[in-house]
C-alpha cells in the first residue's frame, strides 16, 4: 500500500514538472507572435487611442483626456456624412462585385470541366493582382475620361455627338473602380464556397426531377450564402478605407473617410481629430467583423 | 405486358488525356419488371457507368435503352421516373431530413400533380418505413452513415417509382450496418414490388440480396443469370475467382462418357466427374474449380485427390486448412467443422471432391 502511494507521489510530481517543462516550451514559441502582436497592434492602438484623447494647440500635441474630439466626428459636419457616404460606397460596391463575381464563380466551379481550364481562369481573376493599384486606378481614367475609350468608341459608332463627361469623377466611377479592383476577392470567396458542393448533389436533384433553376434556388444558392457574405465584407472594407479610387477618378464631391483623416493629418495638422475617427472607424469595423462572423456561421451549411 | 428494362449493345466511350477508352463495351441485358438485378464486378468494369446511362446522367456512346418496350436513350433524366440512391448518400445539407425526403414530390408539386397535405402525409410514412420517424427536423450532418442512406432511400421511394437505381448505396459504411441494411433492402424490395438495379462489387451483397447477377469485366457483362447459377457453373475462371472463394487447379480431360468425364492433374491424379456437362475433348485443357466447402478429409481411396496440409486457419465458424496438392499440381483450400479432430500442420492427407458441385471451367 504504501509502496503503490509512493509510486503516485512521484508520478504526480513528474507530471507536475513535465506540465512545467511544456508550459515553459509553449512560452519560448509563443514569445515571437505575442511580441509581435504588442509592437504592431497593441501599442499602436494604444497610441491611437492616447491621441484621440489629446488636443492639438499653437502646432503643438498637448495629451489629455477629453472625449471632445468623439463628440466632434458625430456632431461636426463632415466628418458623420463623409462615414456614411464611404460606407454607401462600400455596399455599392459590395453588391456590384458579388453580382459580377457570382455568375463567375459558378461558371468556374460548375461549367468548366477540365482542372486545367480551372487553373487557368482562377489565374486570370488573380492576375491583375500583380499589377500595381494606382496603374489599375489610372487605367479607368483613361476608359472614363473625356478622350478616353468609352467615349471615343461610343462617338466612333455614332451614339454620342460629344465626349459624355458623366462617366468620370463622380461617385459612379469610384464604384465602378472599387468593384473592378476588389471583384476577385468576392470571385474567390464565392468560388470556394460552391466548390464545397459536390456533383452528386446536382446529379441527385436532377434524378428526381428538378429542372436548373428549381436546383439553383433551392440547393447551390442556399449553400452559396456564406460564400457571398465573406466576399462582400472583404470588398466592403476595403472600397469603405480606400482613398485612392476618389483621388484619382472621384469628382470633389467624393471624398471619403480616408481621405479626410489624410488632411487632417498632412493639411490640417489635427492628429487628435484624425486618430478620434480612427479610432470610430476600427469600433464600426469590430462591430461589422462580429456580425458578419455571426451571420457566416448561421447561414454556413454543414456537409 | 411489362418487360422492364432492356439494354441493347450499349456502349460508352471515354476520351482522357487524348486517348479513348470503351468504360462500357457493348452490354446486352433485359431487366425483368419487378427484380432485383445486381451489376457486379470490381471498379473500372463499368458498372457503375452503365447505370448511370440508365437513370440517364450518362449520355450512351452507342446502343439503346427501352423500358417496356419504349426506348428512353434520349428521353432527359429529370423525365426518367427512375430513383438513384448515392453511394455518398447525397444528401441536401441545407435541408432537414424531411426537406430532403420532400424534395422530390414539392419538384411535383410545382408541376400541379400533389398536395401539399399530401406531400406531408407521404414524407411521414416514408419515414416510418425506413424507421426514421422522430428524426425528421434533423440535418444530415446531424445523422449516422446508415441514417443518412436510410433517408437516401426515404428520398428515393416516396415519390414511387417505378424502378430504383442503387449505386453502391452500402458502399460507405461498415461491416455490421451493411449486413443491415442489406436486410433491409430485401424485405423494401418484396414490400414495394419495385424493380431494383443494384450496383456493387462486393460478391457476398450481390449474392445475398439478387434475383440475378451480371458480371461484368471490362465494360462488358461476362455472365448473366440466378446467384446460384453464377456461384455453382461459372463460365470462366474470372467469374469462377471473383464469385466465393474458388481454387482452379489445371487438369486435362483423360477421358469422357456417357454424361460424365475423368480428369488427369498434372501430378497424374485421376478425378472422376459424373455428370458434367461440357464441350471439352479428351486431351484438351481445362480448369477443376474446387470450392472449399465441396472437399472433404477421407482416408485413402480411390478418386481421392492426395495432397499435404500446409496451414491451418482458426475461422471460429470452421477451421479453413490450406492444402497443396502432390507435386505442385495446385493449391485448394478445405473448411472442415471446428469438432473434428485437428489435422497436423504438414500431414498427409486425402480429398474427396463432391461430385455434384465440382465443375469444369473449359475457358
Amino acid at each position: 500500500m504504501t509502496s503503490s502511494a509512493y509510486v503516485a507521489g512521484r508520478g504526480q510530481a513528474g507530471a507536475r514538472s513535465a506540465r512545467r517543462l511544456e508550459r515553459r516550451r509553449l512560452l519560448f514559441w509563443l514569445l515571437p507572435p505575442v511580441a509581435w502582436f504588442t509592437v504592431f497592434m497593441l501599442i499602436p492602438y494604444g497610441m491611437l487611442l492616447y491621441t484621440s484623447l489629446g488636443h492639438v494647440d499653437d502646432m503643438r500635441f498637448i495629451p489629455g483626456l477629453s472625449i471632445d474630439n468623439f463628440i466632434r466626428v458625430f456632431t461636426v459636419d463632415p466628418y458623420l456624412g463623409v462615414i456614411f457616404k464611404s460606407a454607401r460606397i462600400g455596399v455599392m460596391t459590395a453588391i456590384l462585385s458579388a453580382i459580377v463575381a457570382y455568375p463567375l464563380a459558378f461558371y468556374i466551379a460548375f461549367h468548366v470541366r477540365s482542372a486545367r481550364a480551372k487553373f487557368l481562369l482562377y489565374l486570370l481573376v488573380i492576375v491583375p493582382w500583380w499589377a500595381s493599384y494606382l496603374v489599375k486606378a489610372y487605367a479607368w481614367k483613361t476608359i472614363l475620361g473625356s478622350g478616353g475609350i468609352l467615349n471615343a468608341t461610343l462617338q466612333g459608332i455614332g451614339l454620342t455627338d460629344g465626349p459624355v463627361r458623366l462617366f468620370l469623377y463622380n461617385e459612379f466611377s469610384v464604384v465602378l473602380t472599387l468593384t473592378y479592383i476588389f471583384t476577385p476577392f468576392a470571385v474567390l470567396s464565392i468560388y470556394a464556397q460552391l466548390e464545397r458542393i459536390p456533383t452528386s448533389l446536382i446529379e441527385a436533384a436532377r434524378n428526381l426531377g428538378a429542372d436548373g433553376w428549381t436546383i439553383f434556388r433551392r440547393i447551390i444558392l442556399p449553400i452559396s450564402v456564406p460564400g457571398i457574405v465573406a466576399g462582400a465584407i472583404i470588398t466592403f472594407s476595403l472600397a469603405f478605407g480606400d482613398f485612392v479610387a476618389p483621388v484619382l477618378v472621384g469628382g470633389p464631391d467624393s471624398v471619403m473617410i480616408s481621405n479626410v483623416v489624410i488632411n487632417l493629418l498632412g493639411v490640417a495638422f489635427d492628429w487628435p481629430m484624425a486618430a478620434a475617427i480612427g479610432v470610430v472607424i476600427i469600433a464600426l469595423g469590430l462591430l461589422l467583423i462580429s456580425a458578419s462572423g455571426w451571420l457566416e456561421e448561421k447561414t454556413q451549411t454543414r456537409f | 405486358m411489362t418487360t422492364g428494362i432492356e439494354l441493347k449493345n450499349l456502349r460508352k466511350m471515354y476520351e482522357s488525356h487524348g486517348h479513348a477508352a470503351w468504360a462500357v463495351d457493348g452490354v446486352d441485358m433485359t431487366i425483368g419488371a419487378g427484380k432485383f438485378v445486381t451489376l457486379l464486378g470490381p471498379s473500372g468494369c463499368g458498372k457503375t457507368t452503365t447505370l448511370r446511362m440508365i437513370a440517364g446522367l450518362e449520355i450512351p456512346t452507342s446502343g439503346q435503352i427501352l423500358r417496356d418496350g419504349m426506348d428512353i436513350t434520349d428521353q432527359p433524366v429529370t423525365d426518367r421516373d427512375m430513383r438513384m440512391v448515392f453511394q455518398d448518400f447525397a444528401l441536401f445539407p441545407n435541408m432537414t431530413v424531411e426537406e430532403n425526403v420532400a424534395f422530390g414530390l414539392r419538384v411535383r408539386r410545382m408541376k400541379g400533380s400533389i398536395s401539399e397535405s399530401e406531400i406531408r402525409k407521404r414524407v411521414a410514412q416514408f419515414l416510418d418505413l425506413v424507421h426514421l420517424a422522430d428524426h425528421g427536423q434533423k440535418k444530415p450532418h446531424q445523422l449516422s452513415g446508415g441514417q443518412k442512406q436510410r433517408v437516401s432511400l426515404a428520398r428515393a421511394l416516396v415519390t414511387d417509382p417505378k424502378v430504383v437505381l442503387f449505386d453502391e448505396p452500402l458502399g460507405s459504411l461498415d461491416a455490421n450496418l451493411r449486413k443491415i441494411m442489406q436486410i433491409e433492402l430485401i424485405r423494401l424490395h418484396r414490400e414495394l414490388g419495385k424493380t431494383f438495379i443494384y450496383v456493387t462489387h462486393d460478391q457476398d451483397e450481390a449474392m445475398a440480396m439478387s434475383d440475378a447477377i451480371a458480371v461484368m469485366s471490362g465494360g462488358k457483362v461476362v455472365q448473366f443469370g440466378a446467384p446460384r447459377e453464377i456461384y455453382d457453373r461459372p463460365v470462366n475462371r474470372y467469374v469462377a475467382s471473383f464469385i466465393g472463394h474458388a481454387h482452379i487447379v489445371d487438369a486435362e480431360v483423360d477421358g469422357r462418357e456417357s454424361d460424365g468425364l475423368t480428369l488427369r492433374l498434372r501430378n497424374g491424379e485421376r478425378v472422376a466427374l459424373p455428370h458434367q456437362n461440357t464441350s471439352a475433348g479428351v486431351g484438351s485443357p481445362v480448369g477443376l474449380m474446387l470450392r472449399a466447402e465441396d472437399l472433404t478429409f477421407v482416408d485413402q481411396a480411390p478418386g481421392a485427390i492426395g495432397g499435404r496440409i500446409a496451414d491451418s486457419l482458426y475461422r471460429g465458424e470452421y477451421i479453413e486448412y490450406v492444402v497443396e496438392l502432390h507435386e505442385g499440381a495446385g493449391v485448394v483450400h478445405v473448411h472442415s467443422r471446428t469438432d473434428m479432430p485437428l489435422v497436423r500442420h504438414g500431414a498427409s492427407v486425402a480429398l474427396k471432391v463432391n461430385p455434384a458441385k465440382a465443375h469444369v471451367l473449359v475457358h
